[in-house]
């Protein structure tokens, strides 16, 4: 499997606190790498260095060598580049308070994917058919984007990364605010998108790490425990804190 | 006069206090547990009743004593003062009352001198009689209130009732003010509209409220149209905007998304600093330093600036807003939700991109409610155009030339020589209103929004 | 899902044109940043040149010369009966001993208009002095006493070094022979510089260098503290009331609202109302303390009243909750138990809406404070003006001396208000979130 992200050795601390102990991962592509672990074990924090937001909390600090492609995603890749190359989706559905279509548009403007207007009109179209939002929302792309129920504004999130032609998705509990049957819809979208893309997930449902991802990471108090091939994680862990947080001891 | 009733009132309702309390104690012979309520609370009741009838009888005379000894004066003045028009009349009497009590009259007669002399007596009188009453309602009332005195009398639920009436009336103060403010205003302005058509007054091209001295002077019977006074109101509330806004703006995003922590928190307060200054101060700075600069710069380039201009005014009124403009915009920024902000950084938005296409967009109703309070209070400023705007009424829109405010002509009319009789003092009172139902509806809508606003990211 | 599509464009990110974009974008950036700066630079700039401009124009008004001259105490002059009585001694005609002096001193000056000139150069106050230094020291009289009086404002500013000596003389306010008399006391080593105590113990004056802010300071501190004594209660009242006994009706959302629009109604809209319902109808009197602070006390009680109730609201319930739980009745809880949490609220608050009302001038001249008034107030009615409305009575004399002065009692201004806010800011510190 072609590796798309390579990590070595990060630490990331809260002013003197550390969050995250020399985690070391590689992120396939084309495919779905999920992080579970108990709340605070880290593994949103480690997403976030992937694509450099902790840089916006004033206080964090990420050492360790990543990689894009072999790039140093610190050193060689412009910190804009490299989040329109590995965009996100937040735990919460945060649309701009714009129209369906401005929400779209918004980052294949800035970074000058598209200047002709039929061109950003085929991206939004093609972006939110990918989302699967498409046939929902066609009849009123000039509506406010917050009009739109949770669901369908996650997924319209989606359709906003996507629009920017990202390599990498990553995905921090996108279904942690959404009901059951939105939650089904995100998740067969989630599968059809790993054709394109390389997605890396945080969750905090093993069900659902277990449905949507090929390989799993499982985080603990800062440590990554063990990765591997998601159907061997599930069956057959290694750690014995694996094991338990599987089996429902702890989490 | 008035502390030595304070001081004899004090120690009576002290004396009540500690009767009613030490009345309750012995009424059931120290067993405290018998009393319904606590001994301090027995002390409260009697201190009630020994203060406040006293403290009720203390402010009404306060109000109505001078109402009557005008009656009084008025009765034994010569014709020649009671056939004063109302007007003259409450000029003759503010001058008696100063005569009699050692203030500054505006002018001395023989009228007044002698009608002082009465008004004297009977104010000395009056005081005497309300120090008696008052120190008589007090003692009656710590007597009654002590003979009420018994182990099951409910003087906590007495006292509790009276604090809670004592809060309430408190709290319609505030209302009264406006009631007041409104009352006050429009009485006076439809005494000026009785004698200036209405529609002259909003719609008047001309300004010019000297009523004649002398018969051929021009413009004798006095010009009352506004436009020129709200035109220059305008010109300068928006040069005080296009200074404010930008400079008010632009800090509070640098200070809330670039500046570090330290740098935050040496500048915020200085420019808080901006804000304290009493605007008399910016007044002076605006006439003796930068009308004078501006006066000079200009006429190095060969322009013509006036030494009251009303970019002068409008600048150091700008000045003075941004603080106001700054920390508004501040607590409208940040009530931009975080996710947003991460949205469009997820994206690759640059700091500046967020700002512009999403930040302000999201928060324009608020930045508008901001810049709305903000107007409000520029209109409403006085004394910055009072000592550095002009006093005539230019119809013009050139900021170089000097122009007039509402409250700059509000000042004039009333500060100085008062001829109560003329629609001058009384126009002071139109344009008052005005100004008030102006800034009062800005800000009506201005909360409004910003209140909607702040729904809306809860 | 082609491959033609624009989407599938990965590498686009990498490409040269996305390059050249991002050098756009960042200068764009750095330009934003560059007006942000820029904002506050400008602000900071403003500052700092409001305070300056203050300082240098006021600075001056702390010091002043004094020309240290020989009067002659004539005892038929003083006290011709020789009674050693005080009060024929103050009574006594001290400018003639001042004109004899200018006289001894300066004897070649003999015509008319230039004696004129010649007096023009000390104070017209000058008697004062003398007679002050006279009645503190009874034995000066029948001697000859050296006392320092006041140089006139004109010839003070000429050892400030504001008269420009170059000028042609008739555009000079202070002219050749005058200057020469000044150089000669000036060469006898008869003028001094002092510090200003006048600025600080007297009235206005129409004459600068006997004009000081000490009146208007009482009358300040007169107006406040009737302003406190009714705003504080009324609006803490109030505050309680609101927030802690007011039913959610109507009436008391009618008074919020109410508070919430006057705090924003302008200052001299109080003032109309102060001549209206105070002067006019209740007929108080004129420039007194009492209407200054009763028109203050009315603006400043939505400040205090806002202030109150947050400091009320951050009082935890379990507080209110844990007095009702050891039986305490609710007026009780409120005024025992969380009163006392919120008093250093409540205080702040006051300080800074005193602070609003110290600075303030607007309704004060509507209320006739602006009067031209020599004497210190003596009580809350006796006429009076204070402290900013003295800084707006000077700023706009023609004189060049008072100019100092209003720069001087702005100073003084100030460092009442940055005392009243280090107060509030201390006391916000120190009471600050104690649960």
């Amino acid at each position: 499997m072609e590796m798309k992200f390579t990590t070595k050795n990060v630490n990331v601390y809260y002013g003197d606190a550390q969050a995250i102990n020399n985690v070391s991962l590689d992120i396939p592509d084309r495919a779905v790498m999920a992080m579970i672990g108990p709340s605070g074990c880290g593994k949103s924090t480690y997403l976030r260095c992937l694509n450099r937001m902790n840089d916006t909390i004033p206080i964090a600090r990420v050492d360790g060598d990543i990689r894009l492609d072999g790039h140093d995603i610190h050193s060689e890749i412009d910190v804009v580049h490299l989040r329109a190359r590995v965009g996100m989706v937040f735990q919460k559905p945060n649309p701009f308070p714009k129209s369906i279509f401005d929400n779209i548009a918004y980052g294949p403007k800035l970074h000058g994917i598209a200047t002709k207007k039929s061109d950003l009109e085929a991206i939004v179209e093609e972006s939110l058919q990918k989302a699967g939002l498409w046939n929902e929302v066609k009849d009123r792309l000039g509506s406010p984007g917050t009009g739109l129920s949770g669901g369908q504004q996650q997924r319209l999130c989606i359709a906003r990364a996507i629009a920017v032609s990202p390599e990498v998705i990553l995905m921090d509990e996108p279904c942690s605010a959404l009901d059951p049957i939105a939650t089904a819809k995100i998740e067969e979208l989630i599968d059809e998108l790993r054709q394109n893309y390389c997605i890396a997930i945080v969750t905090h449902s093993m069900q659902q790490a277990a449905r949507v991802s090929q390989r799993t990471a499982f985080f603990h108090l800062g440590d990554l425990v063990e990765s591997g091939p998601t159907t061997e994680i599930f069956t057959n862990p290694k750690d014995q804190r694996t094991q338990d947080y599987i089996t429902g001891r702890f989490g | 006069m008035f502390l030595w009733i304070a001081v004899a009132l004090l120690l009576i309702i002290m004396g009540a206090y500690y009767t009613g309390r030490g009345r309750a104690v012995s009424s059931v012979s120290g067993n405290y547990t018998a009393l319904h309520s606590l001994p301090s609370y027995h002390g409260y009741y009697v201190a009630l009743w020994a203060g406040l009838p006293a403290f009720i009888l203390s402010i009404i005379w306060f109000f109505v004593a001078p109402q009557v000894l005008e009656g009084i004066v008025l009765s034994q003045a010569p014709e020649s003062v009671t056939s004063l028009p109302p007007e003259r009349l409450q000029v003759f009497m503010a001058d008696v009352a100063a005569i009699a009590q050692g203030g500054i009259p505006s002018q001395v007669t023989p009228e007044r001198e002698a009608a002082a002399e009465i008004y004297g007596s009977y104010l000395s009188v009056s005081n005497w009689l309300m120090f008696a009453v008052a120190i008589s309602l007090a003692v009656a009332g710590l007597t009654y209130g002590r003979a009420r005195i018994r182990p099951r009398l409910r003087a906590r639920n007495s006292v509790e009732s009276m604090v809670n009436l004592v809060l309430i009336i408190c709290s319609t103060i505030a209302i009264l003010t406006t009631v007041g403010i409104v009352f006050s205003l429009l009485f006076e302005a439809l005494r000026f509209f009785a004698r200036v058509p209405f529609t002259d007054f909003l719609f008047g091209l001309q300004w010019s409220p000297q009523t004649a001295i002398r018969a051929d002077q021009v413009g004798g019977s006095g010009e009352f149209g506004a436009v020129p006074i709200f035109a220059g109101t305008f010109l300068i509330t928006l040069i005080a905007m296009f200074v404010a806004v930008p400079i008010g703006l632009m800090s509070a995003i640098y200070l809330s998304d670039y500046a570090s922590n330290s740098v935050r928190s040496v500048v915020k307060p200085i420019l808080e600093i901006l804000a304290g200054v009493p605007t008399v101060v910016y007044g002076f700075f605006a006439a003796l330093t930068v009308a004078p600069t501006l006066r000079a710069w200009g006429g190095s380039i060969g322009l013509d600036v006036a030494s009251e201009s009303a970019l002068a005014a409008g600048l150091v009124m700008g000045v003075m807003i941004i603080p106001f403009v700054s920390s508004l915009s501040d607590d409208v920024i940040n009530a931009v939700p975080q996710s947003l902000r991460d949205a469009s950084a997820g994206l690759g938005a640059t700091n500046s991109e967020t700002i512009r296409q999403v930040i302000l967009p999201a928060a324009l109703p608020g930045i508008v409610g901001a810049i709305l309070l903000a107007v409000s209070r520029a209109i409403g400023e006085t004394m910055i155009v009072v000592m550095a705007a002009g006093l005539a009424a230019n119809l013009t829109a050139n900021p170089l030339e000097a122009v007039t405010t509402v409250t700059v002509q509000i000042v004039t009319l009333l500060v100085g020589d008062q001829e109560f009789d003329s629609a001058k003092t009384l126009a002071a009172f139109a344009l008052g209103l005005t100004l008030f139902a102006v800034t009062l509806v800005l800000n009506v809508i201005a909360l409004r929004i910003v209140q909607r606003y702040r729904e809306k990211y809860d | 899902m082609t491959d033609t599509s624009i989407l599938s464009k990965t590498d686009y990110h990498t490409s040269e044109q996305a390059e050249r974009l991002l050098k756009k974008r960042y200068r764009s950036e750095a330009r934003f940043i560059f007006y942000g700066r820029l904002a506050i630079i400008c602000a900071l700039l403003i500052l700092v040149t409001l305070l300056s401009s203050i300082f240098l124009q006021g600075y001056t008004s702390f010091y002043q010369h004094m020309a240290i001259l020989e009067f002659d105490l004539k005892q038929e002059l003083v006290d011709p009966q020789n009674t050693g009585d005080p009060e024929v001694i103050a009574k006594a005609d001290y400018r003639t001993i001042v004109n004899n002096m200018l006289r001894e001193k300066f004897p070649d000056v003999t015509v008319r208009r230039d004696r004129k000139a010649l007096k023009d150069i000390i104070s017209s106050g000058s008697d004062l002095f003398v007679r002050s230094a006279v009645m503190a020291d009874l034995s000066l009289v029948g001697t000859r006493a050296t006392i320092a009086v006041p140089l006139s404002d004109d010839a003070d500013s000429v050892f400030k070094g504001f008269i420009d000596r170059t000028l042609p003389e008739d555009e000079r306010r202070v002219k050749d022979n005058q200057l020469g008399w000044l150089d000669q006391l000036s060469e006898e080593g008869r003028i001094e510089s002092r510090f200003n105590m006048t600025f600080f113990q007297v009235g206005d004056s129409r004459e600068p260098e006997l004009a000081g802010i000490w009146g208007a300071v009482v009358g300040s501190a007169l107006t406040l503290v009737v302003t406190l004594l009714i705003s504080f209660p009324l609006g803490v009242a109030t505050a309680i009331y609101l927030e802690e006994f007011a039913p959610k009706n109507r009436w008391t959302d009618l008074i919020e609202v109410n508070i919430n629009n006057l705090a924003a109604v302008p200052s001299i809209v109080f003032g109309l109302l102060g001549l209206a319902v105070f002067l006019n109808f209740f007929g108080l009197p004129r420039s007194a303390p009492l209407v200054g602070g009763l028109v203050l006390a009315l603006m400043t009680l939505p400040t205090i009243i806002i202030a109150s109730r947050a400091s009320l609201k951050a009082v935890p319930p379990s507080i209110r909750e844990g007095g009702l739980g050891v039986g305490a009745s609710h007026v009780q809880t409120v005024f025992h138990h969380v009163l006392p949490l919120a008093m250093p609220g409540m205080m702040t608050g006051t300080i800074i809406g005193m602070a609003q009302a110290l600075g303030e001038t607007a309704p004060l001249l509507m209320i006739g404070m602006v009067a031209f008034i020599v004497d210190v107030p003596t009580g809350i009615t006796s006429p009076a003006t204070v402290l900013p409305v003295q800084i707006f009575i000077w700023a706009d004399s023609p004189e060049r001396a008072f100019v100092a002065k209003t720069g001087g009692a702005i100073m003084v201004l100030l460092s009442f208000l940055v005392i009243m806010n280090l107060i509030a800011v201390m006391l916000r510190r120190r009471f600050e979130r104690r649960w």
